[in-house]
């Protein structure tokens, strides 16, 4: 019995789900930092690290994603992208606010996910749908 | 982690334009004030700002270190020079009737109250997407 609750725990969608969301999380911080400082000279602006995506991508692909928690979403600085502007600042407020609206709309499917996860379990366990 | 992510750096950011809103309608509204205690006619006031990270917030997000928040570094004056008039009839004018006004100008401070009031919403925004994630991970199971 606790085995099949935590075979649906432990299944790979879940466990990609759990990094994404932390991910998401983070990229989220990386955003309020670029738009907190759109006006000081000299920032360079954050975003997440693109090796996450990738390591991701493969791990899912190879279909035994069994190092999953090796797996963690970093930040890194974004000095590549070019500045427009004398201060040297490369943040561009609409960009960011594009992506930050992305990224919340990732989270929010990613949260439903998590929630749907959750009441497949419940109805499971209670053989009945529940009305919510 | 945070409850609300990024919260703390919008916060200083939006204490951070705040500050900066108020050092320009100082200068907007000292436009013509031609005597300050110094004896001279007022001195534009300039904010810069700077990003730094505080340590009790970086320990807290140990995977967030490279973000940062902002404060204002310092307020410094303009040092660019008065503006010149003939106005005899002025108390402050010198001995051959010259005028010297603020180097405040009028454009330049209405331009850059509108950035910051641009850059207060844009922080507003922010806030409002931190609590709107931690609505939707709280419902998590719910």
């Amino acid at each position: 019995m606790n085995g099949m609750i935590e075979g649906i725990f432990n299944r790979d969608n879940y466990e990609a789900a759990k990094v994404m969301l932390d991910a998401s999380v983070l990229r989220h911080t990386a955003i309020a930092s670029n738009i907190a400082n759109v006006e000081t000279p000299g920032y360079k602006r954050v975003d997440l690290d693109p090796k996450f995506e990738s390591q991701l991508v493969r791990l899912m692909q190879s279909g035994s994603p069994q190092g999953l928690e090796g797996v963690q979403p970093s930040l890194i600085v974004d000095s590549k992208s070019p500045s427009v502007r004398p201060d040297g600042n490369n943040v561009k407020i609409d960009s960011e606010m594009l992506s930050m609206n992305r990224n919340a709309m990732e989270f929010e499917f990613l949260a439903q996910y998590m929630n749907r996860s959750f009441k497949r379990v419940k109805t499971a366990i209670s053989g009945t749908v529940s009305s919510t | 982690m945070d409850l609300l992510p990024g919260a703390s750096f919008s916060a200083d950011a939006l204490h951070a334009e705040k500050l900066r809103m108020e050092v320009i309608a100082q200068n907007i509204a000292n436009v013509q004030t031609t005597r300050t205690a110094r004896g001279e006619p007022y001195r534009r006031q300039l904010v810069s700002f700077e990003s730094h990270l505080d340590p009790k917030i970086a320990a807290a997000n140990p995977g967030a270190q490279l973000a940062k928040s902002v404060r204002v570094d310092s307020i410094t004056e303009d040092r660019s020079p008065f503006k010149s008039v003939f106005n005899p009839g002025h108390p402050h004018a010198d001995a051959s009737g010259m005028l010297k006004l603020p180097n405040v100008d009028l454009a330049m401070e209405m331009v850059d109250l509108i950035s910051s009031s641009r850059s207060y919403e844009a922080n507003l925004a922010v806030v409002k997407t931190s609590r709107q994630l931690a609505r939707q991970a709280l419902s998590i199971n719910s």
